[in-house]
This record gives structure tokens, sequence and C-alpha cells, in this order.
């Protein structure tokens, strides 16, 4: 008999026992990977963010929005390529429950500005060619169950339509999008600027007011210096502006959070204690009921360091199959898991490699702490106790 | 005839260090899943126990909260006279406040940045916030005048409040006069003149009307009253059902991590338990055929063992309470993605924290126990006392 089948035989001696444990093992690692990855996607949408796209917001306030005329100001700067406009829009569908972003935008300039705005069905030009068209993000159409061709009643709670408080906008869906990087969000709706902004004010009297200006750097120029230009040209009012990257805007969105980051870090913590306990315990309880064959053993000439090794290779290969079983149950409820997290994460639920690693290497740490002990004790074990042992 | 209860708390006590993992594991399980409702209750508690029934929020139509409701002054001053439900002073005015909503930006002690609530506020705001409001270092501001003040929870979160320091709203200046408690999600906010407020941002009107209800007011009929008004219609709700809407989705979000991360690592520590448990019997089953051998019959025996798994669930349980209680009171602070802004609360761990915990930790050994004992019952006396 070769080792490493007394290995395996001492493991399916309990097979109960062993089952339960790699899935305990198994359910550990796994939640450790959804919990960093959560974590981690948080991070890495601001990471994947564009430098050379900029955000122009009021400086004082989200809820104060700039005056119209700032776009054409900004947009005859030299080292401004191209300059789409969003107002959030704030309205729900159906019931108040049923949120989502919503923004009104310049519709040429925003597939300009954010070629990673990928559509995958209806069409750019009938979105364009239709006043009352909007585009929607692929997750809006499974979670509402829509389809290109539909008109979409929203109640505006922020602008609320001008015949009546309790009368729906309307839109249709003209083109679906998916975006090809994780921190464009996968669920919103955009629609004509023209249509919002005339629906509410159709004299053109009092224009509203744009939430942020989104601007394109002209190739070659240096952000840093197109953000100070923008920021001097309104320093006196009416509205003061600030201009940011787009990566450091979606980072300070993500530093809102507060210390959720810190809080799924310490349940991740508890969970890993958690699994060590449990394998400790399993490992120990294995031990004791070997302790009679490794009586025998010794006697029958067998080495103390091969001892250490029969217990600590069980604890590893118990540790080692339930993190591999982990990290694939990871992986493979990943596109489910992002689908169903999307609503209330800002970026993509992505796992990455690094957190796949690192789940790996816990593994095997798993492995090492949980054989340690019972694997001394083997080693250390006198025949005559181990043989005179009752259990 | 039942099996002795010393015998299973015996049994624990023999089989010590290996029970003591399992409890721990539970433990650990417990402690999470009541951390994460100690999250969801603090802050649930900060809206929905600070907001009274006796007083009433007026929006615009439609709106679902503050931020995005809207008033002219002339429609807020035609409102609050328009209500006869409205509590007066001594003078004979309405015990009604128009209030000015909208939030700053500012940096946080940790890094990044948050947006801050304001309140632009008149004299009134104070008689209908009389019972909680409170100045606690300061003064309060001078009506009129380009003075706030701020709320204690925001200090914590937030520098540059202190008294003497001066906030700029848009191009305006206003200096921090007075710091004030006031229970509830004000606390996280500055407070200034509502017409200053106005001005500073370039608004028409105030955002909402905050007012006290004569006692006996039906809110239901208040509602559909001012909803179907024709000259200015309003949406009205209580201040306890403004608060509470506007918790809702952090508050799914808190409970359905709660609920997810309980069955998955719940999941583990029943694994744990049966281990235990199965382990627990091989070691006794000598016992177990003495027991039957002397007239015990297979359902007290499967009571027993059941008995046992869930004083070990029990025991997890009760130390994964102990392990959160520390965290009660901690303050902490988050965006509320509802409203977009920064919200101050603390952990609680309520009566309803401790009691889901414990009845979590029985369940828990209740379902690793199930198995183990009923093997445990089905044995026979010969093939439990022949087993080595």
């Amino acid at each position: 008999m070769t080792f490493l089948k007394l290995v395996v035989r001492n493991l399916l001696r309990h097979k109960v026992r062993t089952l339960l444990t790699v899935a305990s093992v198994l359910v550990g690692i796994f939640l450790m990977v959804l919990l960093r990855s959560l974590d981690s996607s948080l991070v890495a949408g601001a990471a994947a963010a564009e430098s050379d796209r900029l955000i122009v917001q009021s400086a004082v306030s989200l809820y104060v929005d700039l005056p119209l005329s700032y776009q054409a100001k900004i947009a005859s700067l030299p080292q401004v390529e191209s300059t789409c406009k969003w107002q959030w829009f704030g309205a729900y569908y159906q019931n108040e429950r049923n949120q989502f972003g919503q923004f009104a935008v310049d519709p040429e300039a925003l597939f300009d500005i954010y070629p990673e705005v990928e559509i995958v069905d209806g069409s750019k030009e009938g979105f364009l060619g239709n006043r009352r068209g909007c585009v929607v993000g692929e997750q809006l159409i499974t979670r509402f169950d829509w389809k290109v061709g539909d008109t979409i009643p929203l109640i505006g709670s922020l602008f609320p339509h001008p015949d009546g408080p309790d009368v729906a906008w309307e839109f249709q869906i003209e083109a679906v999008y998916r975006p090809t990087t994780t921190n464009f969000d996968r669920q919103t709706l955009f629609f004509h600027w023209d249509y919002f902004e005339k629906t509410l004010d159709p004299r053109g009297t009092t224009p509203p007011g744009m939430g942020t200006l989104v601007l394109q750097v002209a190739e070659g120029v240096e952000p840093t210096e197109v953000m100070a230009a923008v920021d001097a040209m309104f320093e006196n009012g009416p509205q003061r502006v600030q201009t940011t990257p787009e990566d450091e805007f979606q980072a300070q969105f993500i530093s809102m959070f507060g210390n959720v980051p810190l809080f799924l870090a310490s349940i991740g913590g508890a969970v890993l204690v958690a699994i060590l306990l449990a394998s400790v315990n399993t490992m120990l309880m294995a031990a004791r009921e070997q302790t009679y064959d490794i009586g025998v053993m010794k006697a029958l000439g067998f080495s103390d360091g091969r001892m250490f090794t029969l217990l600590a290779a069980q604890s590893m290969v118990l540790a080692l199959a339930g993190g591999g079983l982990g990290i694939a149950a990871a992986v493979v409820t990943q596109p489910g898991l992002a689908d169903l997290i999307a609503p209330y994460l800002p970026t993509q639920y992505v796992v990455g490699t690094g957190t796949l690693v690192l789940a790996a290497g816990i593994a095997v740490a798993l492995g090492l702490g949980a054989g340690a002990v019972p694997a001394l004790r083997a080693g250390r074990l006198r025949c005559v106790e181990a043989l005179g042992s009752t259990e | 005839m039942l099996v002795p209860l010393s015998y299973n708390v015996r049994s624990l006590f023999v089989r010590r260090a290996s029970n003591l993992l399992t409890v721990l594991g539970i433990a650990a399980t417990v402690a999470v899943v009541s951390g994460v409702l100690a999250l969801q209750q603090g802050f649930a508690n900060l809206y929905a126990e600070n907001g009274r029934d006796d007083v009433g929020v007026l929006l615009r139509p439609g709106a679902t909260y503050e931020g995005y409701s809207a008033f002219t002054r002339e429609e807020a001053l035609k409102l609050m006279k328009s209500i006869p439900e409205l509590a007066e002073d001594e003078n004979g005015a309405p015990l009604a406040a128009m209030e000015l909503y909208t939030a700053v930006r500012r940096f946080k002690r940790d890094e990044g940045e948050t947006n801050v609530p304001v309140r632009g506020v008149q004299p009134a705001t104070f008689r209908v916030r009389e019972s909680e409001f409170s100045i606690v270092a300061g003064r309060n501001f001078e009506p009129g005048s380009d003075e706030v003040i701020v709320g204690k929870s925001l200090l914590v979160r937030v520098p540059g409040l202190e008294v003497g320091d001066v906030v700029p709203i848009n191009v305006t200046p206003f200096r921090v006069v007075g710091t004030f408690a006031c229970e509830g999600p004000h606390e996280s906010e500055i407070w200034g003149d509502l017409d200053r407020m106005i001005a500073a941002l370039d608004r028409r009107g105030p955002s909402r009307i905050v007012g006290v209800l004569r006692a006996g007011t039906d809110p239901e009929a208040l509602a559909t009253r001012l909803a179907d008004a024709k000259e200015t219609p309003a949406k009205f709700q209580t201040e306890r059902a403004y608060l509470s809407a506007q918790t809702a989705m952090l508050s799914a979000i808190l409970g359905l991590l709660g609920t997810v991360l309980g069955l998955i690592m719940g999941l583990a520590a029943v694994f744990t338990a049966t281990n235990t448990m199965i382990s627990a019997l091989a070691s006794r089953i000598h016992e177990v055929g003495i027991l039957l051998s002397t007239g015990f019959r297979p359902f007290p025996i499967f009571l027993s063992f059941l008995f046992e798994a869930l004083l070990l669930g029990l025991l997890g349980g009760v130390v994964g309470t102990l392990v959160v209680l520390p965290i009660n009171g901690i303050e902490t602070g988050t965006t509320n993605f509802q409203t977009f802004t920064e919200v101050a609360f603390a952990f609680r761990v309520t009566p309803a924290v401790i009691g889901t915990a414990i009845a979590f930790s029985v369940v828990l050994g209740l379902f690793g126990g199930a198995w183990p004992a009923w093997r445990a019952a089905r044995l026979t006396p010969t093939q439990a006392l022949r087993r080595h």
C-alpha cells in the first residue's frame, strides 16, 4: 500500500465527516472570495475609469445644477474636444421602489465620449432619430422584461411631468447597450436632452440646469491644465464648479460607502476563523481515532516523521479539495451573482485573479494550520500510549 | 423515560477541546449575523424611532423625498395657512416652518468627500423641535445672518465644522456659531437661516414644510385631502412615515446581506456541528448500547443527542452574542444612497438582534444534531455494544 493510498483510505474511513469538512471549507473559501471580490470590484471600478475624461459639477453641492450657458463656454476652450451634459432625472417605473439611473444627455456626444457603450440590440441611429427614444442598459431589459420598441412610462419624482405629478413621461426603447468596461453602470436609461428641456419648458423661458458636464480632453493635452482652466472660468460664480478626472470622481463616489470595505473585510476575517476552527476540529477528531493505528505503524517501525506527514497530508488534501471547489464555485457563480448584485453596486462584480490566488494561498495555509497540531501529536506519540488508547 | 440532561452536560465537558472549537465556529457565524443586524437596526432605528407621529411633512406632489421637492414661497405660505390640522402657537400662527434642504460637499476625516445635508430653517422650526433640540456648544444662529449651527454627530466624521470655522455655501461664507444635539438624522446636518440659504443657493423657495399636528388628526384623511386640493396640492406624510421610507433601500440591503451571510455561514456551521456530533456518537457508542440495554427507548436517545447538539448551538450563540455586544453604540456612518447624503449612526445590539442570534444558533445546533441523533436512535443494543 503506497503512502498516498493510506492518506486517502484514512480520509474515506469516515466518508460523511470528510464530505462535511470539505463542504465547510468550500463554503468558507467561496464566501471569502465573494466578500473580497465585492470590495475589490468597488475599488477596481474606479481604477478602470479614464483620466482624460473630466467631470464638471457644482463645487458646492450635488443638489445644485449648473447654468446651461456653461456648456458653450467650456466647449469653446481649444483643449476641449467634445462635451456632454448629464441631468439626473430621478423618476421611477410603476412603483417607487423601482429606481435606477435615468439621465437626460446630449445623444450624439454620449456615444462620442463613451466608446465603451456598445449597442447590442436596436440601433444607435434609431435612438438618435427618435426624439422620444431612449437607450437602456441590458440589465434593465431583463429586470423589467422590456424589449426594443416598448414605450416606457416613468413617473417623475424630481421632474414631474408639466401636465401633472401623476402623468408619466414616456420613452421608447430604441437601443440596448452593454458596456465593454466594468466601471460603467449596466442599468441606466439615457434619453434626449431636447425632449427633456422642451417638455418641461415648451416656450424656453427658464431652461433647466445641468447636473454635470462631461468633457473629453483633446488629444495631447494635459488634463490638469484643462481642469484648472475650467475651474478658473467660473471662480466668481454665479455657480462655482469643480472639475475632476473621471477616475477621481468615481473614487469619491466609492468613498461615500464609508466603512463598507472595512466591514466586508471583518466579516471575511470571521469567516476564515470559523472555517479554520472547523478544520482543526475535524483533524483532531480524525487523529484521535487513528491513535491506535499510529501506534501499530510505529511499532512496525514507521518513523515519527512519516506519521507526522500522514496526518498533515490528510489535512492538506481536505483543505485543497475544499478550497479548489470553493474557488470553482466562485468562478462559476460570477456571472449570475453579477446580475443579482448589479442594482446595489455602482461597478460590476468581478472575481479577480488576485483574489483567486489569495484564496488558493489561504487554502494551503489552512491545510498546514489545521494539520499541524494533530500531526505533531502523531509524531510525538509513544507506541505504548497509542496502543493502550481506547478510542 | 428520558435520558437525564446532566448526562449531556457532562459528555460535553468530557470532549471539551473539540466542543470548544465547534462552539467557537458557531459563535463566529452568530457574531457575523448579529453584527450585520446590529448595523441594520442602528440605521433603521435612527430614522424610524426618531420620526414623530405628531409632526407632519409636506412635499411637492410626486416627490419621494425632500431633496426632490420644491415649493415657491407663495405656495408654501398658502399651504401653511390652509391646513386647520396644524397646531397653533400662542399668537394664533400655525406651528409650522418652511425648510430648504440641500447638501454641500465636504471632505471626511477618513479620506474622501461626502455630501453633508444642509437645512435652511425658520424660527418656527425650533418651536416644532422644542422637545428634541438643544444647543450643546456655542449659541444658536441669529435669524437673517450668515451663521450656521452644526449637528454634533457630524463633527465626529467631518472636519472643519467647529464653532468659529467658516463653511462656504456657493460664494457666500457662513460662520459656524454653535453645535446642536437633536436625536435622529437631523443631528448629521448643518442648519442655517432659511432666507439666507435660499439667497446663497439661488433657489425659488423652500423644499418642504414641517408642522406640529393637532391631537386627533387623521393623517390619511389629511393626505387624501391635500393630494386632491385644487389650488395648492401637496404630498402629506407623518414624519415617522417619511423617515421610514428614506431607509427602506439600505435597510433592505443590510437585511439581505445578513440573511445571505447567515445562510451560507450557517451551512458551514451545521456541517461542523454534524461532524462533532458524529464523532461524539462514535466515541460513546458503547454508552448508547448500555443505555439501550438498560431499557431506554430509541426516542429518548434521539432526544438526548439532539439536546446535546442544541446545547452546543446555544453555547455558540451566547459566545457569539457576547463577542458582538461591545460594538453596541459604536458610531459609524455611510451615505444613504436614497438621498446621497451622509448619515451618522451607531450599531445597536437590540433585544431583537440578540433574540434572532440565539434562535439562529439553536436552529444551527438542531440541524447539525438531527442526523447523528437519528443514527444513534436506530442502533440496536447488540450493534452498539459489539462495535469498537
